[in-house]
Order: structure tokens, then sequence, then C-alpha cells
């Protein structure tokens, strides 16, 4: 994958009927339509998902692992958000769905509720020992930090360095599994099961690390059913799973599929959670002005309520919530991470970043600042001319952004059939 | 580039309009950005910008920011028609405020609004006069050595 085509999201062009429904959901305005068909402008794009909620056409998806890709390894690992369990009915219990990814090809599966506890710890000792600046921002969501090194540059120092649960998860596989199994390192794939696109991107471009520690992503989407199957056909599992319950959860760690999931935990700090994409770039242009200053940690999750509204996931989003909120409760506050193993971790450096979040900053209107000046006096222009109807005929979102691209020589005035009327 | 080429823009602030506050300094901040000036300009103009828009929202009944930016330099020029500062030396040291208590309950009113803006600039001047208003102009050069 190049730069060029990094993004998972994908338009199929022969159910795309260039509607402007997508135009108008993208919170970026990173797609037009050319030709009748709808287009991403990959730099402006930040992998939300939203698109894809939006389309009543079905048009657009996203290019995640499929389960033949998973052959190339001989020994498989599934890491699933705690999300999924959240996508079964509230009788099927955690350890059933994990039996079930084994039942269906997965030769492991790692739980990772008690990495996100682990996780939670590391960050609130990050805190501790950081008192400046503030407020710090939390990096589990890889739009979050997608969007802070394009639109919010500046924001870059904020974001916390320590890495999210998937990968440290997979870290932990890695440094163990080969030596453990006996097999070799590249025999091993260890695929994360993501309710939504962004993780992909993460995998794929990581930007704390030179490389991510997993091989891929498969959707909720694409593994529900298969799950589903399984669970109808195993019923000893069920039984097995009652009577021998194998696996530690964490409660702490199983809400941070849920939005405020990563500020519960932290009991002594002052905290902000935001959920959905709009608030949450709202919330980041204020700290961007210079507020919430006496907040230590910002939680920004772009789906709405957290990972548990990502775009991949199956059940709708309140029920799922339900269901985790359920079982953060029948687990309770009880902490099953070892105090000792965390701080002995945090600093050997394990869970931190491999470098710094680098700032991206969006294209400015021209590269010579006199010319950008001109330019944003012909937009000022041009946004009196158009008709302010913002209806999308033109293939950008909103009159201004016409302004934008005309400025840009992406568009001319014509593209707008109002002018064309008036010639 | 001279004045008459800048790129100048007025932005109106209504007193006592909470909701929406900030608006305004967001716009620029964004602005800014597009006209490509360097991160750590945009942050004390955006800074600076804030604070003055919450000075005319708080205490002013009416007021307007006019933005002038060439590739050098940005100018914020700030007036507001409202009560004007009193001692203009005191409300420029840090922690003096004359917020109320509700304002404070906002979280504002730390008695840093001023002297923030202050240390934000590269040059500051402030004239009021109680009754009429204030006028505040301020200037952030690009290439300007401030933090």
């Amino acid at each position: 994958m190049t730069e060029a085509n990094r993004h998972p999201i994908h338009i199929h062009d022969d159910a795309c009927i260039g509607c402007v429904h997508c135009l108008t959901a993208c919170p970026t305005r990173a797609i037009r339509i050319k030709n009748g068909k709808a287009r991403i402008i990959s730099e402006l794009c930040i992998d939300c998902g939203e698109c894809i909620r939006y389309c009543p056409h079905d048009a657009i998806d996203s290019l995640t692992t499929s389960f033949s890709d998973l052959n190339a390894f001989k020994y498989k690992v599934a890491i699933p958000a705690t999300v999924l369990y959240g996508q079964f009915d509230n009788a099927t219990l955690p350890n059933e769905i994990l039996f079930a990814l084994r039942r269906i090809g997965f030769d492991c599966v790692y739980e990772l509720s008690t990495i996100c506890e682990l996780n939670n710890a590391a960050i609130a000792k990050y805190i501790d020992s950081h008192p400046k600046p503030r407020p710090l921002i939390a990096s589990t969501c890889p739009v979050v930090a997608r969007l802070i090194q394009h639109r919010f540059p500046s924001l870059c120092d904020l974001i916390v360095p320590i890495e999210p649960p998937r990968e440290i998860a997979a870290k932990i596989l890695r440094a163990n599994l080969p030596r453990v199994l006996k097999i070799a390192p590249t025999d091993i794939g260890i695929i994360h099961i993501t309710p939504c696109p962004a993780k992909m991107v993460s995998i794929n471009f990581p930007v704390s690390m030179e490389k991510s520690y997993l091989d891929g992503a498969i959707s909720i989407r694409d593994i529900f059913n298969p799950i589903f199957q399984a669970l109808r056909q195993s019923q000893e599992d069920t039984i097995m799973c009652h009577l021998f319950p194998e696996t530690i959860f964490s409660g702490i760690g199983m809400g941070t599929a849920l939005s405020g999931g990563e500020t519960r935990g932290l009991k002594n700090h002052r905290t902000v959670a935001v959920s959905g994409v709009r608030d949450t770039i709202r919330v980041l242009d204020q700290v961007e002005l210079g507020l919430l200053k006496d907040v230590d940690l910002l939680e920004c999750t772009v789906c709405p309520d957290g990972c548990v509204g990502g775009p991949l996931a199956v059940e709708n989003r309140f029920l799922a919530k339900s269901r985790i909120l359920r079982l953060v409760n029948q687990m309770g506050e009880r902490t099953v991470v070892d105090s000792s193993d965390m701080s002995m971790l945090y600093h050997k450096d394990f869970l931190s970043f491999s470098h710094p979040i680098k700032p991206v900053p969006d294209l400015p209107l021209d590269d010579d600042r006199g010319r950008a000046i001109l330019k944003a006096k012909r937009r000022n222009k041009l946004v009196k001319q158009l008709p302010s109807k913002d209806c999308g005929a033109c293939g950008a979102p909103d009159c201004r952004t016409l302004a934008d691209d005309i400025v840009r020589d992406q568009a001319a005035l014509s593209d707008c059939p109002f002018m064309k009327e008036e010639k | 580039m001279n004045e008459e080429n800048a790129y100048q823009q007025e932005f109106q602030v209504k007193g006592g309009d909470f909701t929406r506050a900030g608006e305004v300094s967001c716009e620029i901040k964004n602005l800014l950005k597009e006209l490509g000036l360097s991160a750590p300009i945009v942050r004390r103009a955006a800074i600076a910008a804030y604070e003055a828009e919450m000075n005319i929202i708080m205490y002013a009944w009416q007021g307007r920011l006019d933005l002038s930016v060439t590739p050098d330099r940005v100018r914020i020029v700030v007036e507001d028609k409202g009560p004007g500062i009193q001692d203009v030396e005191l409300a420029l040291s840090e922690g003096y405020s004359t917020a109320t208590p509700e304002m404070r309950e906002l979280g504002f009113g730390a008695g840093m609004g001023l002297p923030n803006i202050k240390k934000n600039t590269d040059d500051f001047r402030i004239v009021s006069e109680v009754g009429r208003g204030t006028r505040l102009e301020m200037t952030f050069l690009a290439n300007g050595h401030k933090p």
C-alpha cells in the first residue's frame, strides 16, 4: 500500500450513484463528486468512517483483512476488541465468544480487557510523573491521533505517548510466542478484531512506531456471522465455559469499549471524555485556544459513545453499550493487573511510543504567504457570489468548499449550476 | 506588501453572548493556518484573540475584531463599546479581575486575560475610556521571538 491509497475506505463505483449524503457527512470535507462518483481526497481523509454510516446505497466500505489472508500464517492469533463482547445477546458469555473464535480457526485468542487495564494504569502513571503540560490527550483512538497531526498540529505534544492496548498485547505476544511455541516469528499472524476502519491504517501506517506489532485487522462485520454460527453449534463449549471460567477479565478494561472508559479508571485526576467526531473537533479547537488547562486527561473517541459505536460493529450501539455495562458491573472494580508488573513494564519503556507523533499540518492555500493572502481574498469574493445553498450539486459539500477548491485550482465556478443559469 | 494588499476581515462580537464564545477566535485561528503562518504564531494569535473575544462577551455591550494579515505580521485591533477600564496598569497585572461570581463559576475571571494577551503579542497597545469602551492593538510578527 502506498501513501496515495493508504485509506481503507473504499468506494464501489458500480453502487455509487453520486448523491450527496457522504459529502455532507464527512467531517473534514474530504469527499467530492467527480464525474458522478464519490472521490476521497487522501490528504484530508482521517478514516473515521462517517461516510460508511451515511451511504444509503452501501457503496462505501472498508478494506480490512480477509479470512483468506490468514492462510499466510501457520499460527493465527486473534486479539478481539472488547467491543466484540457487546455484539451478542446477554446470555452469551465473553468466554464463549473466545471459544467460538478458536472454533473458526484461530490457534490462540488473546483477551484484551486486562491489557486495557494495564494501559489505563500506565496512563495514570504518566500523568502523575508529568505535571505539565495540560490537558494531556489519550491516543487510543487512531483517528484522533491523525486528526491532531493534520488539523491541530500544535497539540501533538499533548498526546500521552503510551501505545494503545491492541499494540501492547501484540507486542507481548511477539516477544513470547516464538520462544514458547518454537515457531518462526514470520509464521505467526496476529490479527486484531476491530469495530472501525482506522485500525487498519494504524497497522499499515503507524504514527508512533516503525512497524506495527499486528499483521492485520478483521472487521466485526466480517467475523460476526462465523462466530454466530460457531456459537450455535457448540453446546459443549457453553457448558465448559460455565464450569471452567479459565480466562481472567478486567471490568475496568472492559469499560474502555465505551466513551469515558479510559477516564473512569482515573479516580484522582480531573478528566473529560468526548465522543463523536464533530464534538471531538470542537473540543480540540478549544484546547488550541488555550482552554481546558485545568484538565489532566482529555479522552476523545470519534465514534459516538466510544468504540462501541464503531462503523464496522454489527449490533446497534445502545444495546451493545448496555451489555458491556452489565459485564463491567458483574466484574466490578477489582484490579487484575499487578501494579508492580505495570511499573516494571513502564520503566522499561515497553509501553511507550518508540517515537513521538509528528505534526503533518494541512496544506495552506499556497506555499507563498503573499499568494495565500491573495487566494483567501479571492475566496471571500467567490463565497459572496455563490448562492449559499450548500446543495452539493457542484460536487463539493458546500459553497465555501467550492470557493476553496476554485482558488486551489481544483474546481471551476461553472461547476455551480446556479452560476451557469446567470450566464 | 502594503496595507492595501493585506488580508482584512472584520468580526462582530456581541456582549453577553456566551453561547458563541470562541467562535470568532476559532475562525481566525483556522484562517491563519490556511494563510500558511507558522504554528507558534497561530497559537499565540489564537490565544490572544480568544482572551480579547471573551473580554467583549463578559464586560462590553458590543465589539469587533479587525484582522489584518500581511506575509510579515498579523494584526488584530479590538474595539468595544463598554464600561472601559478604570486602571489599565492594574488590569494588566496578573490576578487582578473584576469578574462577577457568575463569570468565575464559568471558569473565567482569574485575572489572566490582559496579562495573557500581553504575554502572547510582539506589540500590544491598550487605550480605554471609562464609560465609552476599550481599544486593543495586538501585533504578532511572523518571525517573532516570543515562546
